[in-house]
């Protein structure tokens, strides 16, 4: 965008895809042992989310309530069996009476249950999804009140992926995850109540395992913490060797560079298979060893059970009754660890979001702002000094007057301060010290829009968007008339190129206008701004990437557009230089010289030794 | 889907190991309930306590063995796979490395990074859940389908009529839900892309006051995304409870049907709570076996995108037996040159002749797209020419070994490309073997000494994320300087100066002068005061050759460069 003091360097914008509906309903599953990102504030976090799940109260209640009688009924049915096997075993032969009630109730619970698991995904759908909207919109909303040094310090896909990936992970994340974390404790807590309930030695017997369970977990988890994260390293550090290899082949090629990179590329590549080995297999140890406990925890009921059955103290329905209990005690015990660790990490993505939120916003406009009505185009700096960064100034005590409708150039060395001076011009920045006026009055006195409107832009990035040309064009104005848009595109010599395109004004361009040539999308940028018929125009060497033929022209059509107005040119091109009205020679922050172009020559200074070069070797 | 063969077949121990382990696995799942089953019937129906703990034994010793095939096929898998992801990606990364430019531009950069690391990754998860569900599903579910039919023929019939049921479900739930996910992916697309353009065009949205625009279209995006997420989700709650009430049905009536067989003594309650038990499994796998191609659909997309790349012939055919030993001068000779992109109309290039002598200065100049890199990415053979030949030092650049013709030739391109690592090693990247004085030579002339030795860490300043950030002129001094370092013949200038200041630029120009007189120097350039003082110049126009002589002879005689000069200087009387 060139316009920042410390230019960063290319960075891939890409995100990668978000919403995995996880097949058949099924939940997102990471490799068990997953080293998960911790939330900070767990519970300040928690209870901001809670306001924007506030808004959907009744829902959630309703939902609560669905989880609560489903889980009912999920209690319930092993009951039902357990007795439905007892009346098949009685000693005096089967017990239809009691059979037929149980498997009616049995088919009632079973249909009650389907339908109530279905309006629970139904509902949480819709509450998940409207969160998503309102937290995006939120952010947005809020993106777009942040001052433009926050977007030049934080890479696109950082903000992106916070705006698409992590609100995602908040609310869709969060509105399945409580929903079985709240099922689970039910579950859990229901059983164990069943369970004691039905027989409390039985219930010790399965208790057995509960310290197995909490060993296995605490030894294998420390190893595969260290392992995942081992290869998360690596796989970092791959990924950058990826991009930077790819991106730059060409140099590759060109330095003949192809062994050695594929060689280093081998070296961390067989790193990353020999960690994630470890971590795969150690992580692998968690489910089979689960497995074994929890037979082991079978076993130790059969065998009680089994014992107590001898003694006809218990029957063969209560037996197995409980193994279906203890079955669904222990299956939520194993994923409450889990679901906790999803949660955790959606919780991260929500501070994250909230760290969006809590950016201190553009400076407001005034209570009293008022608007710039029938702007002149009178463009004061007094004593203005700004840096990008504190203690590294910029622009130090600048100060000069531009008279409405003087063309002014700004020349200088590159990282001189050339664009900060836009930068400032336009309040993307605010000054540090010092004022900057326009018609007599400090710019921060104007309403920002209105102030906005005074200026027409091109800068080196030409930003166009997907959609018609017409639509782009209208950018600047958005009121204009298809023949005021035709007599812009005219002056820059956009039409000529414009009619010859199949669908003409219509032509719909492609994300960033990349199925038009550079210097066509030039073109258009100025015709825009054109368009927009400004009072200041803002130019930053906007006709460098334009056919020199074609340049004339518009450099001919802007001589036109620009009479009248106060205009601003960051420009290296002698010519535009030199018909320029006033040329201000910067350096090193500050304005060195101020002058036309005659009587910067006769000065001898800065100017003159720039210009003297560029006829050093003009044999004339 | 034939590259991954190899692979397979490369780690066939480690994949055969972990599918015995499976079976093994498998078994000892499906003989479970079978045993619960007798433990019940015999041991508690017939009070025998020792057969009850006998049997519990050996349920925990299969269970036990389950459990070693399980560790036993996770550690063989988790190695079969990690290691063909990781031959996988070496290979691809290889590929990717030793095709020629034209082949790759055909791909686009994001997409070759992305198939190298989230598609390998993705083959490689598949490979490893592969091995894991799919065979294991599909033991349990015949399996248990057997198991259950030895048990009790007649009450399989339920079975008969709830596993088509099930099936029949998952495969409804695939095929709707199928689509919906293609559609939530294009709106996320659609929200990407309108957040990338908003972030792109951030300062002109704000000079323009488009903000409520963007933020309605905003709104749309996400407003769309919402709906079509919802009801995306909406569909997929269908099913899940569909196919677990339909197996609840199952286990109702199979309760009911054991009434009248254990009446009749056909049937005992342990086999009921068996069978109960193997319809479960039989569901559970039933629903793994829908994931399983769930994934393997999704790994399809990834399976084939890499595969693409690896079917790419290399466009460039490199010679058997290359021409050797020929002395390096700097002469460069195109004759009758003309190129085409694969798939255009018209020619970028248009019989372009012309020689440039051993330590001559030559400069390319014309407007946008009218040739000018593409005509110097012939030189060091980046494209093959459609037509006409290049000849360096009087030979064929085709008739080169590829290393040898590069080793002549230094090229600095128009985008400034500098990689993570001190400067110093930046600029190695020339010539590894060069000391450090050499380097220091060649950052001198590049006008780069001063700035870098102003950094506190000199050239041992690190560069690249986390380090420091130069400006646009300083990145392109630094390639210079790497260029500088080869000491090559000849010299390729690609606009590398253009955010260059006048004095620096001549300073440059200077200083390649006394470097190496004997430097071939091809510069391409958009300031006409760059090419001023080249002792040849080339004017392209629409990719043919509109003028050719030095600065004198082209004003006088080239209305192209006439042009170029107005535009750029101002007619020579103002002068």
């Amino acid at each position: 965008m060139g316009v920042n003091a410390q230019p960063q360097s290319a960075k891939s914008t890409s995100t990668q895809p978000i919403i995995n509906l996880g097949g058949l309903g099924g939940r997102r599953r990471g490799p068990r042992g997953m080293p998960v990102e911790k939330a900070r504030d767990l519970r300040g976090t928690v209870r901001r989310l809670w306001t924007y799940f506030r808004g959907q109260r009744r829902l959630l209640l309703l939902l609560f309530g669905l989880i609560l009688f489903s889980t009912l009924i999920g209690l319930f049915v092993p009951y039902l069996v357990g007795k439905a096997i007892d009346a098949l075993g009685e000693q005096t032969g089967v017990n239809f009476d009691l059979l037929q009630i149980i498997v009616t109730t049995l088919l009632v619970a079973y249909i009650l249950d389907g339908v109530l698991v279905f309006l629970q995904g139904w509902f949480v759908a819709g509450l998940s999804q409207q969160t998503v909207l309102e937290l995006r919109n939120a952010t947005f909303a809020k993106l777009q009140k942040l001052p433009t040094a926050y977007f030049d310090r934080h890479t696109h896909g950082e903000i992106m992926s916070r705006l698409a990936n992590d609100i995602d992970n908040v609310s869709t994340t969060i509105a399945q995850s409580t929903t079985q974390l709240i099922d689970s404790v039910f579950m859990i807590s229901g059983s164990f109540v069943m369970m004691l309930i039905l027989s409390p030695l039985l219930t010790l017997a399965s208790m057995i395992t509960i310290p197995m369970v909490f060993g296995l977990t605490r030894t294998i988890a420390k190893r595969t913490k260290l392992f995942f994260k081992e290869q998360q390293q690596n796989l970092g550090i791959l990924n950058g060797h990826i991009e930077e290899m790819i991106t730059g082949i060409e140099i590759v090629k060109a330095f003949n560079y192809e062994e050695q990179v594929i060689d280093d590329f081998a070296k961390i590549n067989q790193q990353l298979c020999q960690v994630g080995i470890k971590a795969q297999t150690w992580s692998g140890f968690i489910m089979p060893l689960m497995n074994v406990i929890n037979n082991i925890g079978f076993t130790a009921v059969a065998a009680v059970g089994g014992v107590l059955a001898v003694h006809n103290l218990i029957t063969v329905g209560i037996i197995a009754s409980f193994l279906s209990y203890s079955r669904q005690f222990v299956r939520p015990l194993n994923e409450v660890a889990n679901l906790f660790n999803t949660l955790q990490s959606a919780i991260a993505s929500a501070e994250r979001v909230f760290e969006i939120m809590d950016q201190p916003e553009e400076a407001a406009d005034l209570e009293n702002a008022i608007d710039l009505d029938e702007p002149e185009g009178r463009v004061e700096f007094v004593n203005v000094t700004f840096g990008y960064e504190p203690g590294v100034d910029v622009c130090k005590n600048m100060s000069f007057t531009i008279e409405p409708g003087t063309r002014v150039a700004i020349v200088g060395p590159t990282g001189a301060g050339k664009t900060t001076i836009i930068n400032l011009l336009t309040r993307f920045y605010d000054v540090d010290q010092g004022q900057i006026l326009i018609d007599g009055k400090d710019i921060r006195e104007y309403h920002r829009a209105s102030l906005r409107k005074v200026f027409g832009i091109v800068l080196q990035d030409t930003y166009l968007f997907s959609g018609t040309i017409e639509d782009n064009l209208r950018y600047g104005r958005i009121d204009a008339s298809k023949e005021e848009i035709r007599e812009a595109a005219r002056l820059a010599n956009a039409d000529h190129f414009i009619c010859r395109l199949p669908l003409g004004y219509q032509t719909p361009l492609t994300e960033s206008g990349s199925n038009l040539s550079q210097g066509q999308r030039q073109l258009l940028a100025i015709a825009r701004a054109i368009l927009a018929n400004p009072k200041i125009l803002i130019l930053d060497e906007a006709t460098s990437n334009v056919d020199t033929r074609t340049e004339l022209q518009i450099q001919e059509a802007m001589v036109e557009l620009m009479e009248g107005k106060t205009s601003f040119v960051i420009a290296h091109r002698l010519s535009t230089i030199r018909d320029a009205d006033v040329i201000m020679v910067v350096d090193q922050g500050q304005i060195v010289e101020v002058g036309n172009h005659q009587q910067l020559l006769a000065q001898q200074g800065v100017y003159y030794r720039l210009y003297d070069n560029q006829f050093k070797n003009l044999a004339i | 889907m034939s590259f991954l063969k190899k692979y397979l077949v490369r780690y066939w121990p480690w994949i055969t190991t972990s599918i015995v382990c499976l079976v093994i696995e498998a078994f000892c799942d499906l003989l479970q309930p079978t045993i619960m089953s007798r433990i019940i019937d015999v041991g508690v129906a017939n009070h025998d306590l020792t057969y009850v703990l006998r049997l519990g034994g050996l349920m925990l010793l299969i269970t036990a063995t389950g459990a070693i095939g399980a560790v036993g096929r996770n550690l063989a898998s988790s190695n079969a796979s990690q290691r063909i992801g990781a031959d996988l990606r070496l290979d691809l990364f290889k590929k990717i490395q030793k095709l020629s430019l034209g082949s790759l531009n055909k791909f686009d950069t994001a997409s070759l990074i992305t198939r190298l690391t989230n598609d390998v990754t993705q083959i490689q998860e598949v490979v490893h859940r592969m091995m894991r569900i799919f065979i294991r599903a599909p033991i349990l579910a015949i399996g248990g389908i057997i198991m259950a039919i030895y048990l009790h023929p007649p009450m399989s019939l339920v079975l008969a009529v709830v596993v088509p049921i099930v099936a029949s479900l998952i495969y409804l739930n695939m095929r709707i839900g199928y689509p919906y996910f293609g559609r939530v992916q294009k709106a996320i697309d659609r929200l990407n892309s309108v957040m990338r353009e908003y972030l792109a065009g951030l300062r002109v949205v704000r000079a323009f006051n488009r903000l409520d625009y963007e933020a309605d279209r905003m709104q749309d995006a996400t407003v769309q995304l919402a709906k079509i997420t919802k009801t995306a989700m909406r569909v997929m709650a269908v099913f899940s409870p569909g196919i677990r009430l339909t197996v609840n049905l199952g286990i109702a009536v199979v309760l009911w049907f054991s009434g009248y067989l254990i009446d009749l003594g056909s049937m005992e309650v342990g086999k009921t709570i068996a069978f109960i038990n193997y319809m479960t499994q039989i569901l559970h796998s039933l629903m793994m076996i829908s994931r399983i191609i769930m994934m393997l659909v999704r790994a399809k997309a990834s399976i084939d995108r890499v595969e693409e790349v690896f079917l790419q012939e290399d466009s460039m055919h490199i010679k058997a037996d290359p021409v050797r030993d020929i002395p390096a001068l700097g002469k460069v000779e195109f004759k009758n040159v003309c190129f085409v992109y694969h798939g255009a109309e018209q020619p970028i290039l248009d019989r372009i002749s012309f020689v440039c002598q051993p330590g001559q200065t030559l400069a390319i100049i014309g407007s946008t797209g009218a040739g000018k890199t593409t005509l110097v990415n012939l030189i060091p053979r980046f494209y093959d020419v459609s037509d006409g030949q290049v000849l360096v030092d009087g030979v064929d650049v085709r008739d080169y070994q590829l290393r040898d013709l590069r080793e002549r030739i230094a090229i600095v391109p128009q985008k400034t490309l500098l990689f993570t690592g001190t400067i110093l090693e930046n600029i190695k990247w020339g010539n590894n073997q060069a000391t450090e004085d050499e380097v220091i030579e060649a950052a001198k002339v590049a006008q780069a000494h001063d700035f870098i030795s102003s950094f506190p860490g000199g050239y041992q300043t690190v560069l690249g994320q986390g380090g420091v950030n130069l400006s646009g002129g300083q990145k392109q001094r630094i390639a210079i300087a790497r260029a500088l370092i080869r000491k090559p013949e000849i010299l390729i200038l690609d606009d590398s100066t253009s955010a260059v200041d006048l004095t620096t630029e001549s300073k440059i120009r200077q200083g390649l002068q006394q470097y190496t007189k004997d430097l071939t120097t091809i510069i391409i350039a958009q300031r006409i005061t760059s090419v001023i003082s080249a002792d040849q110049i080339i004017v392209l126009d629409q990719g043919q050759i509109v003028g050719i002589g030095n600065h004198e002879t082209l004003l006088e005689t080239c209305p192209v460069y006439q042009d170029i000069f107005r535009s750029q200087i101002g007619t020579r009387e103002a002068l």
